[in-house]
């Protein structure tokens, strides 16, 4: 069983992947940590306590992290996730609270107490990630694996002309972390682009009558109409889960070792990512990046695993109604 | 008026060196810690030699953390050829017997501020990169710290390490970029006031009338600093980091202007180059007082007096 730290900032993708990562047996997901980026920090950690609250799985910690990009100013993306950060849905406000430690002291602690053991999937802005790689360096050994969502290599920006928004909202965290020498795989818009949620899938889950499914169905409705007026793209791109599904289908992408570098030069290019693919530059990879992928395989495994998760919900509600009604006889 | 209550973060590194020592010669200063950050030396050297100064001025009671190992964004970059291998000249402290406090220094540094809002001034005399980060992890800090004294930057004058860039800044950039606009209140003390403040050998002379550890240290501390600046022309050693306590102790030898700085951190020739807005160009409002003028020979003749007097009361 893989252990599995999620750095967040839910966002509609993003509450996809928490859900796919709760559905996936193979992975073990043993905390969150939330950072700035489709939505204030603030948001965004009552979005991710809400949907762990959705899926019956309050026990999985939450730790607050950065609030500001490092350099850069605030950049966030309600235009893409709605003033809320999750679309058309509306969950009930969290019962449980985030933990008192900050997310980076929690992504340390749990990285340091686990060496060699610990994935760490960042599918948000990485400077919770910089911060401790700069605070705690010895965590550039102890992890296992670190997959990030985020960055265009040979694929057109979704922020600027050039990039993708993680990279961009703090080019100086990716700097830091793509050089760190953490085993990294990026999950750039070059594979994720491809990966479209339809409607029909959308109707598919739908015939399941469940929280969860109305969750999905409304969270992304916001998206798809999104897609559709901005990019043109019939239904909704999902980035986020993809890199999750990585941690357990790494079959899912076909990747290539590149020399990966960030633009912090502050130029029009400004947070774009480069991949040295002639290695003009004579240095050695840096990472391994995902530049094919099974879309459908993809599309259909996330479908799947969502209906599992709403069916096993839904059971176990129905069990509490069942012993409630008991209790109460 | 009780005494100005200061923790300084700093890379020491010889004048920093001086800078402690000035401190805790001072009645109106009450040095509480030390936190450490990698710059003139290695964070590990940084943090030996800031056990070391406490304990040659009896002074091993004040709390030292270490702090950050390699700069933000930027490559580390030490610079021995100015301040010798062991960071302070030729000196040979003995290696210290107290040991850095458990933790980091930007923790220690966030936990003593929120502990005690608006009543800790902090003077960084290295790169800035503990206060970044301490700014970036707990968005609380930057209200509750009383001010800044930063010992950084060359607004008119030239560079130290580039033809137009200080060190202190350009080591890290990116943390003085987060430094300069966190809105907390900043006196910047810039190479165009410490260049003025020079340690001559007829100081050190002078200091040597008096037969104690503190005045055989400084001499040794400076003979490389007095060698590095004979090698392009110049004479002495400049108090870079002692002036910021001048704030504090004479601030009638400085000339502060209220002025818009920023730095360049887009990794052309300007690279860590701190320039002032002295038109109001950019239309937006001063960051910071800066000292553009300094009364150096007095300066100097004030840290000679209260070298003096610490010299006479650690005499081994």
């Amino acid at each position: 069983m893989k252990h599995i730290l999620l750095d967040t900032d839910p966002g509609i993708d993003d509450s996809l992947a928490i859900l796919l990562a709760l559905a996936s047996p193979e992975i073990s997901l043993e905390g969150l940590s939330i950072v700035h980026g489709n939505c204030s920090l603030e948001q965004a950690t009552t979005n991710a306590l809400s949907i762990l609250e959705l899926a019956n799985a309050s026990h999985i910690p939450v730790a607050v992290g950065c609030e500001l990009p490092l350099v850069q100013p605030s950049l966030l993306a309600p235009e893409t996730h709605g003033n809320t950060g999750l679309g058309y849905a509306k969950l009930p406000g969290p019962r449980t609270k985030p933990q008192v430690q900050h997310g980076c002291d929690f992504l340390i602690e749990r990285i340091m107490s686990a060496p060699g053991e610990v994935t760490l999937v960042a599918i948000g802005p990485l400077t919770n990630v910089a911060l401790a790689i700069r605070q705690e360096p010895r965590i550039v050994q102890s992890l296992k694996e670190l997959i990030i969502m985020g960055g265009a290599i040979r694929y057109e920006g979704n922020t600027t002309a050039l990039a993708e928004f993680n990279t961009y909202a703090d080019p100086h965290a990716a700097h830091i972390v793509y050089h760190a020498g953490i085993p990294t795989t990026l999950v750039p818009l070059d594979v994720t682009y491809q990966c479209v949620l339809t409607q029909g899938d959308v109707d598919r889950l739908l015939r399941l009558d469940s929280p969860l499914t109305r969750f999905i169905a409304d969270a992304t409705r916001f998206y798809m109409e999104f897609h559709d007026e901005y990019q043109g793209v019939q239904g909704c791109v999902i980035n986020d889960p993809l890199a999750l599904a990585l941690t357990f289908a790494p079959e899912l992408c076909d990747y290539r070792e590149l020399p990966v570098d960030v633009d912090i030069s502050g130029g029009v290019s400004l947070g774009k990512t480069i991949g040295d693919f002639y290695n003009y530059n004579k240095k050695p990879a840096n990472m391994k990046v995902a530049l094919g992928v099974r879309p459908r395989d993809f599309i259909e495994l996330f479908l799947e695993r969502m209906e599992k998760l709403a069916q096993r919900i839904d059971s176990i509600e129905n069990k509490i109604g069942t012993q409630k009604n008991a209790d109460s006889r | 008026m009780p005494p100005k209550r200061i923790i300084i973060d700093t890379d020491p590194g010889i004048d920093d060196a001086l800078a402690f020592l000035l401190a805790l010669a001072s009645p109106e200063i009450k040095l509480e810690a030390l936190t450490t950050t990698q710059g003139n030396v290695t964070l590990e050297t940084a943090t030996r030699n800031a056990l070391a100064v406490l304990e040659l001025a009896n002074a091993n009671d004040i709390p030292v953390v270490a702090g950050s190992v390699v700069p933000l964004v930027q490559p580390l970059r030490a610079s021995a050829h100015v301040h010798g291998e062991s960071g302070i000249g030729n000196s040979k402290l003995p290696t210290p017997k107290s040991k850095p406090r458990e933790g980091h220094a930007v923790d220690y540094l966030i936990e003593r501020v929120l502990a005690e809002p608006n009543e800790l001034g902090i003077f960084p005399i290295g790169p800035l990169t503990n206060i970044a980060m301490a700014i970036r992890k707990e968005p609380k800090f930057a209200k509750a710290v009383k001010e800044l004294v930063i010992m950084g930057g060359a607004v008119l004058e030239h560079g130290n390490v580039t033809p137009q860039a200080e060190f202190n800044i350009y080591v890290d950039p990116h943390a003085a970029h987060i430094v300069f606009h966190s809105g907390i209140p900043i006196t910047l003390i810039p190479l165009d006031v410490t260049h003025k403040c020079l340690l001559e050998q007829i100081h050190i002379d002078r200091l040597l009338r008096i037969d104690s550890p503190i005045t055989r240290f400084i001499r040794s501390a400076v003979e490389t600093c007095f060698a590095h600046s004979e090698s392009y022309g110049g004479k002495g050693c400049a108090l870079h980091d002692p002036l910021t306590l001048a704030t504090v102790i004479a601030p009638e030898l400085l000339t502060l202007k209220e002025l818009r700085v920023d730095v360049d951190h887009s990794g052309g020739v300007s690279m860590g180059k701190t320039f002032g807005d002295f038109l109001g160009k950019t239309g937006k409002p001063a960051n910071m007082r800066v000292a553009l003028q300094a009364r150096g020979d007095d300066f100097v003749e004030l840290f000679l007096q209260r070298m003096e007097t610490l010299a006479k009361t650690i005499s081994v």
